[in-house]
């Protein structure tokens, strides 16, 4: 009690606390990734910005791998389930996660994204595939539980994009430069982009393909299959 | 607007340091900003006073943002009160 006044307002406790405020994402994160490997599965966190194609390659991987693998997949949009169908047509267990606003998935959502998986069949996976927001910034900062962060970049959107977004190519172990068919239609230097990218993030490793054309999508096919059957170290 | 989660995230954790510490209000939050962490101070000091009020405690609370290192957003001090009984 304060002694001038006689209020009870005056007894200030002063606590240091020095705790991330991403902590308690962070300890969710954790979870995921115990109920990833409870489920047996890899967890692949594609993020690029709108647009760069994550969609249209997920159709094409599991177009490929889905006699091969026990394929899952978690949309996250800030509105709408149109990705979802697409990939639903593809007939594989699909859960749509809406943001409503939020330019990112968090752990939270995505927890609830892993239940719905668990929840369809016998839910069971090789592999699980998470289409993050279409954000080049905010998805970066969220560790979602996930085994691998995957840096899409299109080549309409220019080269230069990885210094200017660097947050997403240093936390990614896989970068790929997407709709190579369209390089001569733009000025685009890959060599640029894969510079910029390993200036970032030395470690990173870099492909390049086009989910229409199918050029470059037998290494990233033999990439997420190397995952799936644990021949692929995963970064911790 | 991820701020806008990170407000929210900074408010539960209000929150558990009041009931950890068997107080009932919040008078002074400070929060260390990393130069990389993707956060507008400005937009986190909006979103702060505009939701406070969800969390009962955080209510009256003001914010100081300090610029730090890194990529990281930190609830580096808090000042605790009881609530008010004087009226």
């Amino acid at each position: 009690m304060c002694d001038s006044c006689g209020c009870g307002g005056a007894e200030r406790l002063v606590v240091e606390v020095n705790r991330s405020v991403l902590d308690e994402n962070r300890r969710v994160a954790q979870g995921n990734r115990r109920m990833l490997r409870e489920m047996g599965a890899v967890a692949l966190n594609l993020m690029s910005s709108p647009g760069a194609g994550k969609t249209t390659l997920l159709e094409r991987t599991i177009a490929a791998l889905k006699d091969r693998y026990r394929i899952g997949v978690i949309e996250g949009d800030v509105e709408t389930e149109r990705d979802a169908q697409r990939i639903r047509a593809q007939g594989v267990p699909v859960v749509q996660l809406t943001t409503g606003g939020a330019c990112h998935l968090s752990a939270a959502l995505v927890h609830k994204g892993l239940h719905g998986l668990k929840g369809i069949g016998e839910g069971v996976y090789d592999l699980v595939f998470i289409e993050n927001v279409g954000n080049l910034v905010c998805p970066a900062a969220f560790d979602l539980g996930e085994d691998v962060k995957v840096a899409l970049l299109s080549v309409p959107e220019g080269s230069d994009k990885p210094a200017k977004y660097p947050a997403l190519f240093r936390e990614a172990s896989l970068f790929i430069i997407t709709k190579v068919d369209l390089l001569e239609h733009f000025d685009f230097s890959l060599d640029e982009a894969e510079r910029l990218a390993r200036g970032i993030n030395p470690d990173v490793e870099i492909l390049r393909l086009s989910a229409v054309s199918g050029e470059g999508v037998g290494s990233w096919l033999e990439y997420v299959a190397g995952l799936a059957e644990g021949r692929r170290g995963i970064r911790p | 607007m991820h701020e806008l989660f990170l407000v929210q995230a900074l408010l539960v954790q209000l929150k558990e340091l009041c009931e950890e510490h068997g107080r009932s209000k919040v008078s002074m939050v400070t929060v260390s900003i990393g130069k990389e962490s993707c956060v507008v101070p400005d937009s986190f000091a909006f979103l702060f006073d505009a939701v406070k009020a969800e969390e009962e405690c955080a209510t009256g609370a003001l914010l100081r943002i300090e610029e730090g290192e890194g990529r990281d957003l930190i609830l580096l001090r808090v000042e605790l009160e009881e609530a008010d009984r004087s009226v």
